[in-house]
């Protein structure tokens, strides 16, 4: 077992003048943990704003908890507090500030932390705790040209547990072979290198004739969930040989890790029957024509069950979902009452410009669901985006709080990934993109 | 309380084993009509005559007194049976507390153990969250492989695991293996036999590890009363070795840990098994030829060796195959967790369970095939 990566930690009251310190502690850590100021400062000014925001609403006397952990690729920051109800509408990528609204100025400050960071995770813990995780990642240069195998290699095909350098050799040489789908760390070879240093990252590559063949890999989605990139076999691969020593001995080494579930979300895998279940494939559309993005998922663990609640149409959509996969899940009524909802949600949304693509995520539920929605369709059009998904946890009720909302702005329940959230993620996408929503 | 700070790393660092949910519970979840457990392999014919008597006669104010700390009269019966010393016999819960026992008698920190890959899980799992290395060796022909095992051996290897015959795949090591492979071992180090199956074999090569143990003070064997004796319920095991072994094992051990009842049940079992396992193992040949016949018709291969299991491969991955068959009432095994991706394991059982079994398996493969229902 790895040990913890090196991290500061500290406990401020939660008031004005603590905030030097706590940007203090972010700037001089993340310069300590040798990151540039370039990267460190996305954070600061996330701390600097996010303090000052939220400290205006919090309890005399109430605390803040500061994590920052160096990762070796990114910085993780943590900030928990407790708040009754905080306002996180401006973390939404829809939130314009308005110069003339004094209330548009007060919140530009959880706008503008929102995107100087790499990703940004609300969770909502006991006791009315508010838990912000926001990470900056390294800057890495790209991939430089490496050569891939000639065709005809001879000798026998062998598996091989990579080094670093292993990896960001293989993670040039998958950028080489330019395949259909490719996730971002990949493109990074330095970056895949630093997540497999940091134990963020897992491979396993295959050999020959002193060549690297092919690789696959996997890392956690979530606590409970790995997501697997490949295979990817570099040249010809007679009778799928390579990929399935690859896929067989990957499945076998992961099967006694903690993870209950295996998703791999790329394009289609021939004869996936021996290793996956198929759980559906969306197309993307793009400036090429539409390829279709294939979902298939593998359970770990025998003992997969749980209980989600949720209205129609989502109820519906979820039963023929489990029945058809041979899930054991209960599904029960939400008792959502929609006037104790907040009066604004909030959405994350991920943007993959080379796929034209936006995954949106709910942060919190609330009584414009719709409204919000909309705006963000609006809003990722005019940025050019073709390519719209929600993912919805049904492990949380701030999550299947959206199903009567997404419904109701043309989005389409397409298919479900087991326990790849708290509870299963339900994956939607918006079919007619130019529809009016 | 940082918990965090107080539990070792090789502990945080481990997954609790989850066991399967109660009947009605799984019952309840996959809207099964009923539930054959073809996954433990247990037992059908339930414990010896003597033992079932025994069982239903229990007088409930002997639940008020303690029972014998080391099985005495259990010990003595063993003894006898395996014409040794008591004191040789270490009875524990089950056999997997004699694993723990035996890894902690002899191991710390930085020592480490060898055994297979593909095999009974609870040694690995004992040693890693004891912060004990585990070294790992691939199946060769769905064998242990002595020469890989001996590859791995440094200077802090202090146990060897051999599941003999091997829980999942059915082979085993003859008398001529065992031997050659302690030889080349020596006695610096501890080699464990478990034969939690052995009365399931019936071949005059399988080793005689009791009368081994004369040439080989370092071999320790395993046997259970929760498979062939039908007491799974009861949790009764034991190890047998030199004196010296056990004497060092049991300072590692709790008394008191096998209840009145077990040891009991177990000492009757012993005096009354042979009609049990004359009609056990003919259940087992049947079961065997039923499952393997039907694999053959679907095409489908097996791994059937000794035992009272068959590993079966899927044409679907093997947890999608558990869920489908869960949904028809049939329990078996996935081999994912042995790391063997794809395959399925199923408890041998009586010829119309065995029956059912494979009429419902072939539907689910002909449904699959045909590309109807499911995520196949």
């Amino acid at each position: 077992m790895k040990p913890r990566p090196p991290s500061i930690t500290a406990r401020l009251p939660f008031r004005v003048p603590f905030l030097p310190l706590a940007m203090a502690l972010v700037e001089k850590g993340a310069e300590g943990f040798g990151y540039t100021r370039r990267e460190g400062g996305g954070l600061v000014l996330a701390m600097e704003e996010l303090f000052s925001f939220y400290v205006r609403q919090a309890a005399a006397d109430s605390a803040i908890d500061i994590e920052l952990e160096d990762q070796g690729y990114r910085l993780a920051l943590t900030l928990a507090f407790r708040m009754a109800n905080p306002d996180l509408r401006a973390f939404n990528l829809t939130w314009h500030c308005n110069l003339d609204s004094e209330e548009s100025l007060t919140l530009l400050g959880p706008m503008i932390a929102a995107r100087s960071v790499s990703s940004l995770r609300l969770d909502f813990g006991a006791g009315e705790q508010v838990i912000l995780r926001l990470t900056r990642t390294r800057d890495y240069p790209e991939a430089q040209p490496v050569p891939l195998p000639p065709a005809g290699l001879g000798g026998p095909l062998r598996l091989l547990a990579p080094s670093l350098d292993d990896l960001r050799h293989f993670a040039a040489m998958a950028v080489a072979a330019a395949p259909p789908f490719l996730p971002r760390f990949l493109s990074r070879p330095g970056m895949a290198a630093d997540m497999m240093g940091a134990g963020h990252l897992d491979a396993l590559l295959l050999e020959q004739g002193g060549w690297i063949r092919g690789g696959v890999l996997w890392r956690p989605l979530t606590d409970s969930c790995l997501e697997l990139y490949g295979p990817y076999v570099f040249g010809d691969d007679p009778e799928d040989r390579g990929l399935r020593m690859l896929l067989d001995e990957a499945v076998a080494g992961i099967s006694r890790s903690a993870y209950r579930g295996l998703v791999r979300r790329q394009g289609v895998l021939a004869d996936y029957e021996r290793f996956f279940d198929l759980l559906g494939d969306m197309p993307l559309r793009g400036r090429e024509g539409t390829v279709r993005s294939t979902c298939y998922y593998r359970q770990l663990k025998e003992e997969s069950s749980g209980t989600v609640y949720c209205a129609e149409p989502l109820a519906s959509f979820l039963a023929g979902q489990y029945d058809r996969l041979c899930l054991p899940r209960q599904i029960r009524p939400a008792a959502g009452d929609p006037a104790r909802l907040r009066v604004s949600s909030a959405l994350t949304v991920e943007l993959e410009h080379a796929r034209s693509l936006a995954v949106i995520r709910p942060l919190c539920a609330g009584r414009d669901m719709v409204a919000n929605l909309t705006g963000h369709l609006h809003l990722l059009r005019g940025e050019g985006i073709d390519n719209f998904l929600v993912e919805l946890d049904t492990g949380r009720s701030e999550d299947t709080a959206f199903a009567e909302a997404l419904a109701a702005t043309g989005f389409v329940p397409r298919l479900v990934i087991p326990d790849a959230g708290q509870g299963d993620l339900v994956v939607y996408d918006h079919p007619a993109a130019e529809a009016s929503a | 309380m940082n918990l965090e700070a107080l539990i070792p790393e090789y502990v945080r660092g481990f997954q609790a084993y989850v066991p399967s949910k109660p009947d009605h519970l799984l019952m309840r979840e996959y809207g099964a009509p009923m539930l054959h457990r073809l996954n433990n392999n247990e037992n059908p014919l339930g414990p010896p005559p003597a033992a079932a008597r025994i069982i239903a006669a229990f007088p409930p104010d002997r639940a008020a007194v303690y029972p014998s700390g080391d099985s005495y009269d259990l010990r003595q019966a063993l003894g006898k049976r395996l014409g040794i010393e008591p004191d040789r016999i270490l009875v524990g819960n089950g056999s997997c507390e004699v694993i723990s026992s035996v890894i902690k008698a002899f191991c710390q920190p930085g020592d480490n153990i060898i055994t297979a890959d593909k095999t009974f899980a609870v040694y690995e799992w004992v040693a890693e969250f004891s912060g004990i290395e585990t070294r790992l060796t691939p199946l060769i022909d769905y064998a242990f492989d002595p020469q890989a095992m001996i590859d791995r051996i440094d200077r802090r290897t202090k146990i060897f695991f051999i599941c003999n015959p091997n829980n999942p795949t059915g082979t085993y090591w003859t008398r001529q293996m065992l031997v050659d492979f302690l030889e080349q071992v020596g006695d610096d180090r501890i080699v464990v036999v478990d034969e939690a199956y052995c009365e399931y074999i019936d071949h005059p090569d399988y080793p005689d590890t009791i009368a081994l143990m004369d040439r080989f003070p370092n071999l320790v064997v395993f046997r259970t009363f929760s498979k062939m004796y039908a007491l799974a319920g009861l949790r009764v095991g034991y190890l047998a070795g030199t004196e010296a072994v056990v004497e060092a094992v049991r300072r590692t051990s709790v008394a008191y840990s096998v209840n009145v009842q077990a040891q009991q049940a177990a000492l009757a079992a012993l005096e009354d098994d042979q009609a049990h396992i004359a009609a056990t193992r003919a259940l087992v040949r049947e079961g065997k030829e039923l499952v393997m016949g039907a694999c053959r018709e679907l095409g489908l291969e097996t791994v059937c060796n000794e035992g009272n299991y068959c590993m079966i491969r899927t044409p679907i991955n093997d947890m999608l195959m558990y869920r489908r068959l869960m949904k028809r009432g049939m329990m078996v095994r996935t081999m994912t967790g042995f790391r063997f991706p794809g395959w399925i394991r199923v408890t041998l059982r009586e010829l119309p369970v065995m029956a059912d079994f494979a009429a419902i398996l072939a539907e689910e493969v002909h449904a699959v095939r045909l590309g109807q229902g499911g995520a196949a």
